[in-house]
This record gives C-alpha cells, sequence and structure tokens, in this order.
C-alpha cells in the first residue's frame, strides 16, 4: 500500500471453489490470494478453464467460495453489488432478445434507481442510434456495448470485465478498448479477464496469470510478456548430418520435437535461426510461430510446480 | 415491486403475438365456440344457466395457462443469464418474484375477466350476483399452483420450446381434466386424478352444489376436487424446487 487512507478495490484471501456435482468433484479455483488497489487496471489473464469466470463471480457475490473470503472496497460482495459501488460485464447471456435496447437500460437503470443517467450512458457506449433495436437484432459488439452500458449505470467506483470482446470482430474490439480507455481516466478500478495476451498487453498496467485454479504469476504486463516471448521455428531439414552440424555450433538452438527430418527448435532470436536455416543449412518448409497462451501457461505451471 | 420492470414486461407480453394469442384471446374464442349454442346455452344449471358454466370453465382454462406462460419465462430468463444481470442491481430477489408475479395474476385476470365480459353480455346469468365474484376468486387463487409447474418445466429445459411444450400439455390436461367438455364412465375415473380436474370443480363447485345426483353436472363430494388440488400443488411445488436446484447445480 502506498499510502495508509488508501482502501483496495479487491481483497481475495485463500479463496477456493470446489463444483460438486453426482458424479464428479471439479476444483475450480485452488487457491487465490490476490489484493487490488483501487485505480489499478488488471488483467485476469488465463486459457479457457483456467477459472477466471469462477474468480470473478466469486467477486460480485455470485457465487459463494467454498472457502478463503472475497472483500470488494473492503465490504461483502452482496453489500458492494448493492450499493452500486461494483458492477460487471458478464460473459455469458444477461439480455434478452425481445427487449429493445433502451427498454433494456430502463429496466436495469430501474433495478439501480437511477433513471437520471440513461441519456449519459447511452451517449457514451454510442447506443443512442440504436435505442429501438431489439437486442436480438444487434451484432455481438452491439450486444458487448449493451453489457457495457448496463455495467456503468450505477457509475461504480470498481468495473469488472469478463472476456468483455468475446465474440466481436477486430474492429468491435478496436472500438470497445478505445470506449474503455476514456472510463478508465476517470480513476476507476479496471479488472478484466481475457484469454487474449494482446488485450493485457495493451490495456492492463498489471496482468495477474491464472491457470489451473492459482496464480502462476502475477507483475508488471510487461515482464510478463517477456517471460513468454521466445519462438517456435518449424522447419524440414535436407538430412541428419546437418541437425547435428546445427546442434554443435556454440549457439545452439533448443529443440522441442522432432519427427524424422521435421525438426521444431525454441529460441529467443527466431529471425537469426530462420536465415541460418535458409541459408546454410539448405531447410525448407520454415514456419515461425509464437507459442500460444496455452504453451506459456503449462511452461509457467510446470516451472511453479 | 417495480413499476418500471412491471411496464416493461407488460409491454413484451402484449409484443409476443405467440403468447397473446393462447393466454388472452384463444379462451375467450373457445367461449364463444362453445358457450353460444343457442340450443342448451340458457337452460337453468344450479344456480346460473350452462353458459355460466362454459364461462367459468374457459375463464379458468385462460387464467391457468397465462399462469404458466408467464411464471415460465422465469424460469428461461434465469437461465439465460438475465438473473445473474438482475443480481448485480440493488433489486432484491423478492421484488424481482413479486414483480413477476403481478405480471401473471395481472394478465391472469385479464383472460378471464375478457370471458367473464363476455360472458356476461352474450346471456350467461346466475340467480345469485355473488357467485361471479366467488368464481373469479377461486379461478385467480388457483390458477397459482400452475406457475410452480411453469416455472419447474422451465427450469429442468431451460428453453423456450419446453414452455410451449408445457403449454400445450395444458391443452390436454384440460381435455382431461373435464374442463371443456363433461367426461363420463372411466374417463371421468381417470379425470380425477389429472391437475386441472379439481380446479375447475372448485371453480364450478358454488354453482353445481344443489343440482340433483341423478343428473350429468351434479357435482362429486367436495373432499374430491379438494384433495385433488392439494396433492397436484404439492407436487407442482416440489417438482418446481428440485428442479430449481437442480438447474442450480449445473450452472
Amino acid at each position: 500500500m502506498k499510502t495508509l487512507n488508501r482502501t483496495d478495490a479487491v481483497t481475495l484471501t485463500g479463496l477456493h471453489k470446489t463444483f460438486t456435482t453426482p458424479r464428479t468433484k471439479v476444483e475450480a479455483v485452488k487457491g487465490i490470494d490476490l489484493t487490488i488497489h483501487t485505480g489499478q487496471i488488471v488483467a485476469l489473464l488465463g486459457p479457457n478453464g483456467a477459472g477466471k469466470t469462477t474468480t470473478v463471480d466469486m467477486i460480485l457475490g455470485l457465487t459463494a467460495p467454498t472457502a478463503g473470503t472475497a472483500q470488494v472496497l473492503g465490504l461483502d460482495p452482496h453489500k458492494a453489488v448493492s450499493s452500486g459501488r461494483v458492477s460487471a460485464v458478464l460473459q455469458t447471456g444477461g439480455l434478452l432478445r425481445d427487449m429493445t435496447v433502451y427498454e433494456t437500460i430502463k429496466v436495469i437503470a430501474s433495478m439501480h434507481q437511477v433513471h437520471g443517467r440513461i441519456d449519459e450512458v447511452m451517449e457514451r457506449t454510442g447506443l443512442t442510434p440504436i435505442a429501438k433495436r431489439r437486442v436480438g437484432k444487434c451484432s455481438g459488439g452491439e450486444q458487448q456495448r449493451i453489457k457495457f452500458a448496463l455495467a456503468l449505470l450505477p457509475n461504480p467506483d470498481v468495473l469488472i470485465l469478463d472476456e468483455p470482446t468475446a465474440g466481436m470482430d477486430v474492429m468491435a474490439r478496436r472500438e470497445f478498448w478505445n470506449t474503455m480507455r476514456n472510463e478508465a481516466i476517470d480513476g476507476r478500478t479496471i479488472i478484466f479477464a481475457t484469454h487474449y495476451l494482446e488485450e493485457a498487453q495493451n490495456f492492463a498496467e498489471r496482468t495477474v496469470l491464472i491457470s489451473r485454479g492459482t496464480v502462476v504469476a502475477d507483475g508488471a504486463t510487461e515482464q510478463l510478456r517477456q517471460m513468454i516471448s521466445g519462438r517456435k521455428v518449424v522447419a524440414t531439414m535436407p538430412d541428419a548430418r546437418s541437425i547435428d552440424q546445427l546442434m554443435s555450433e556454440e549457439a545452439k538452438p533448443e529443440i522441442e520435437e522432432r519427427s524424422g527430418m521435421r525438426v521444431t527448435f525454441r529460441c529467443q532470436d527466431s529471425d537469426g535461426l530462420a536465415r541460418e536455416l535458409l541459408t546454410r543449412y539448405g531447410a525448407y518448409d520454415l514456419e515461425i510461430s509464437a507459442p500460444s497462451l496455452e504453451d506459456a501457461f503449462v511452461q509457467l505451471t510446470e516451472d511453479a510446480s | 415491486m417495480n413499476p418500471t420492470y412491471v411496464g416493461v414486461e407488460f409491454t413484451r407480453h402484449i409484443r409476443d403475438g405467440y403468447n397473446l394469442f393462447f393466454s388472452l384471446l384463444m379462451p375467450s374464442a373457445m367461449y364463444l365456440l362453445f358457450g353460444n349454442i343457442p340450443s342448451y346455452g340458457e337452460e337453468v344449471l344450479g344456480l346460473g344457466n350452462v353458459k355460466f358454466y362454459i364461462m367459468a370453465s374457459m375463464a379458468a382454462y385462460g387464467a391457468a395457462i397465462s399462469t404458466v406462460a408467464i411464471a415460465g419465462t422465469v424460469a428461461t430468463e434465469s437461465m439465460q443469464g438475465w438473473g445473474r444481470q438482475i443480481a448485480l442491481t440493488r433489486m432484491s430477489p423478492a421484488t424481482f418474484v413479486s414483480s413477476k408475479m403481478f405480471v401473471a395474476t395481472t394478465i391472469a385476470a385479464i383472460s378471464a375477466a375478457l370471458v367473464y365480459a363476455l360472458g356476461a353480455a352474450t346471456g350467461a346469468t346466475t340467480t345469485e350476483w355473488w357467485l361471479w365474484i366467488a368464481a373469479f376468486g377461486i379461478t385467480m387463487v388457483g390458477s397459482l399452483m400452475f406457475a410452480c409447474y411453469g416455472i419447474g418445466v422451465g427450469m429442468l429445459f431451460k428453453s423456450e420450446s419446453a414452455l410451449g411444450l408445457a403449454s400445450g400439455l395444458m391443452v390436454f390436461f384440460a381435455f382431461f381434466g373435464n374442463v371443456f367438455m363433461p367426461l363420463s364412465g372411466m374417463m371421468l375415473d381417470i379425470a380425477r386424478f389429472t391437475p386441472m380436474y379439481g380446479y375447475v370443480a372448485l371453480v364450478r363447485f358454488l354453482q353445481l352444489q344443489d343440482v340433483p345426483a341423478e343428473t350429468g353436472f351434479a357435482p362429486d363430494a367436495l373432499w374430491i376436487p379438494v384433495t385433488n388440488v392439494v396433492l397436484w400443488a404439492a407436487f407442482f411445488a416440489i417438482f418446481a424446487l428440485i428442479a430449481t436446484r437442480k438447474a442450480r447445480a449445473r450452472q
């Protein structure tokens, strides 16, 4: 904490959640400790099924933790929600298709008792031109903007977004984050769950990596990006001798996988390796790829254990 | 209760042609078709005439089917994530339920009132004025048991087509519950065990109470419809509870 009178936006202590069905027991969240200060923009980054949505649900009081506690602005989640100090864009559903955009906003505004904010919020989220359209006729991006507008209605101090750009095309995604940036200027705390590394990179000052229900890394976004910055180079070598020759060199890459003459290398300087392979070794069918986030998580979890 | 929410719910219901047709127009249309036949409509039956009997039956059917339709939307909407959205506002679950109940009872009342108005206009009569109010009141209270049925089916199957099925089954229950046409013999014996039998028998009871036993319209002893209603209401309530729990566990 930088100053003493600063309240934390979100505090998670020993948070666990286990879902029990007659046949199976799924541990979705296996002990998360996390403190997020007010005014921070934090990304919860993790592959699908990492426990992000379950964690978000517990922060919002939609799901009760099996063990541990979640606090928002020093309050019980239910209190924070009912006082309008925290709100969220939920990942699944949340809208009724046969209602118009305006009706949806009007109804939720009435439930928050904030009728006066309807026009302002609709203007800010660009919904005014489609106010009379049925929700079911809106595109994925438009529906996401409606949910975003609903989250802004109570003028919350803490805004939580669960996969806010899921199902959006590139243009809609860019537009959405532009709108978001304006909201962040007000000094709101913004927490968003995503599985796009790029979104965390462009928008969050801090990234918390979640995998298999635990925090595997937590820090400045740039720092985390470095950790998973290696590249994969896949190429078909002309013969086994050239592989031996390459591996005997001083700056040899790491071989991750080999089947016949098709070899997967892992290295930091992929451009340099590609140049070598093509010009000196006569390799062909060369491909360069960044490791997927899933790969990186597997790597990080293995490192952690 | 939240007036804005209730207002939008009414608008949605009226905009939905399918619901509007089945819950508001069909019962009235059926009364006009079956109840308004001159050959027997004017005949005296208990404290009223045959028209009154058919009017009360069709109104009971309309009220029940309206309740099922609206209660069912509670379930499908909560499954679609609307419940989660509402959970993020300061409105309490009790306000949500009471707002929906208000909409359901109002639509059911309008549906039944339309049939009563048509009845009054086309010659349904009773010797006792209070019979109108009593039959209407029993209809409204009794129709609430079908709210549980609607919620249960909605929660169990999570889809709007399931609600269509639930409403469709109501037509079957109505035929088999002695609602549309008088059953006799073995059919009537079986009917006594079906969910709409007790409800509609109670609606008719006051009109028919003094009808002599040798005519086909004499009512059962009061305990038979009462037992039917109590058991089915309890069954639907438990069904709704179990289906809701099951739906929550899967989320």
